[in-house]
């Protein structure tokens, strides 16, 4: 057995490829962003001066639009924690109780919108929300609310809520998913226990599903501040980053910086910044989410 | 649960499915109107005289097939190369013993939580530098990478409930390393894999950044190409405009339909296991 598993040539042949690949095009990226990123430099190749920690300094210091960009994306984290998670936890556990055929048929239902291409629903709301002919302006007519109609992602004011709102409609599916399928690892028993000690509805479910739940809690929560932070295409392709940056994003501002603005030096240490950003985040959420967990 | 309890459930569920699927449904709903009748007042309108010339607009300006035919070819390559390289790389880290282990886990990890964005721009000098851009292997090579990181992850959580005493016997009647991965192991690990498969195939299919920073040929476009350059075309007919979306999330909803069952079973087991 020892012989099998010590087989170098196989770890060699298992393990070198994947390595060489994600090397390729993530590490090395990453050491070629970090050269640019200390360079005046307009476009990859082009000559260029050396110019030290310059561009982040202005990052760091001088431009609000970095931190709006990170501001944007916590309280994205946040929405997807505060409302999407405990929403869709609160229809798994309303799933898995009514059982049958039908908690097959809304279980699907309910996931198709994570299915669809993330081009066609950013410029579905776009035509939804549209000011002119969007459903949902009209339904505010016809609810007799016409005086809240609005070009939803078109004012600096609601386009981050909108943007919130759409991104919730659109992960739903994959939060009531995993939650259901924690659910699903929960034995019955457990149930039975707590319900001959008195518990019931609600409070079975704060006292014996939540607390369960915990290990998934943790992993979604974490994940949920990563998608946050990656957050690009539906912003990219619907808003821009706009109206005034209201709904600018680090990948969206990059990406601008890069390719339309010209400023590619600059682009690179936003990119390193990101980087750094993600890594944090992951290692803080772990660090803070596992103290918790562990009392169960 | 009583009767009543159950009805009553049935019909929340029942409108918040029709809430939930509403901007589809309003989708489809417009795509059969014609221009002229977007401005009316109507929430959802019956279409008077349904306008199938969207849907030809969009099969043939949309260049569906092509682009179809495209997402169908580098998203099959990206899948076979994920589940290879998660399988193996998944199983050196569970069972094979070597030193730099831990080490190289972490780094294939680390691909998680990277954001391919941040990646974007120097890739796309490298690519351009080795002739990549404009290729299928351009748009193959970092999609297989950001999905074998998450791939190995999940299928490592699983392999590690794997009890040794398949291998074991496996041993004792001859096989060797290769054998035990992939005729043993494989099918041990389906559930994962499926989970894997799926996953990779969403976000493959549905990929727009990188493939309209590396893609400017058309010949090689993907099917998010076709709502994109349908935008500037038809900019008032936007009948056409959500002719064009219909038809693209129509495949992603026929595989969903298809796995729908293996995908739930997949995270379960990734849930419970993982």
């Amino acid at each position: 057995m020892q012989k099998v598993f010590n087989n170098k040539l196989a770890i060699f042949l298992f393990v070198f490829p994947g390595i060489l690949l994600f090397a390729l095009t993530f590490l090395v990226p990453i050491v070629l962003s970090g050269y640019y990123s200390f360079r005046d430099t307009l476009s990859p190749g082009t000559p260029s001066a050396f110019i030290g920690f310059a561009n982040y300094t202005e990052l760091l210091f001088h431009d609000s639009r970095f931190w709006l960009a990170l501001r944007n994306a916590v309280l994205l984290g946040l929405g997807f924690i505060l409302i999407q998670h405990p929403i869709a936890i609160f229809f798994a556990i309303m799933l898995d109780r009514l059982g049958g055929k039908a908690e097959k048929w809304f279980r699907t239902i309910f996931f198709i919108p994570c299915v669809i291409s993330v081009v066609v629903i950013s410029k579905m709301w776009l035509s939804l929300l549209d000011p002119t002919f969007g459903a949902f302006n009209k339904m505010l007519d016809s609810l007799g609310l016409g005086f809240l109609k609005h070009a939803w992602l078109g004012d600096s004011s609601t386009a981050l809520v909108s943007m919130l709102f759409i991104l919730i409609w659109a992960g739903f599916g994959w939060g009531l998913l995993f939650y259901y399928a924690g659910l699903k690892g929960i034995p019955d028993d457990m149930y039975e226990a707590a319900s001959l000690d008195g518990a019931s509805g609600f409070r079975l479910h704060w006292r014996i599903t939540v607390p369960l739940l915990s290990p998934v809690i943790t992993v979604q929560i974490t994940l949920a501040m990563i998608t946050a932070l990656k957050q690009m295409e539906t912003v990219f392709l619907t808003t821009n980053g706009g109206p005034g940056d209201s709904t600018q994003f680090l990948a969206v501002y990059l990406y601008n910086k890069a390719f339309s603005a010209s400023q590619y030096g600059y682009a690179n240490a936003i990119s390193i910044l990101f980087i750094v950003v993600c890594l944090l985040a992951t290692y803080l959420s772990n660090k803070l989410t596992r103290s918790d967990a562990t009392e169960f | 649960m009583s009767k009543s309890t159950k009805t009553i459930l049935w019909v929340f569920f029942l409108i918040v499915a029709l809430v939930q699927l509403f901007p589809l449904i309003w989708l489809v709903d417009f795509s059969f109107l014609s221009s002229t009748e977007f401005y009316s007042s109507s929430v959802l309108k019956w279409p008077s005289d349904p306008q199938w010339q969207n849907y030809i607009n969009a099969w043939v300006d949309g260049k569906f097939l092509r682009y179809f035919i495209n997402s169908a070819f580098v998203t099959t390559v990206t899948i076979l190369l994920t589940v290879i390289l998660s399988l193996t790389l998944g199983y050196a880290f569970t069972r094979m013993q070597w030193k730099l282990r831990s080490v190289f886990f972490t780094i294939i990890l680390l691909g998680i939580m990277i954001p391919i964005h941040a990646t974007l721009l120097p890739n796309f000098a490298i690519f351009k530098a080795l002739g990549l851009t404009n290729s299928y292997l351009g748009l193959i090579l970092p999609y297989t990478a950001v999905s074998v990181p998450l791939g190995t992850f999940i299928l490592t959580g699983f392999m590690r409930s794997i009890p040794k005493a398949m291998e074991e016997s496996a041993v004792v009647d001859g096989a060797n390393i290769y054998r035990i991965v992939f005729q043993i192991i494989a099918p041990l690990t389906a559930p994962a894999l499926v989970t894997v498969i799926v996953t990779t195939f969403l976000n493959c299919w549905n990929e727009f950044i990188m493939a309209s920073t590396f893609l400017s040929k058309d010949s090689l476009k993907t099917l998010p190409f076709s709502v994109m350059n349908f935008a500037g075309q038809y900019s008032s007919d936007y009948g056409s405009q959500f002719a064009v979306m219909v038809l693209t999330s129509i495949p992603a909803i026929i595989i969903y339909a298809i796995f729908n069952e293996q995908i739930t079973k997949g995270v379960t087991a990734g849930a419970v296991k993982g």
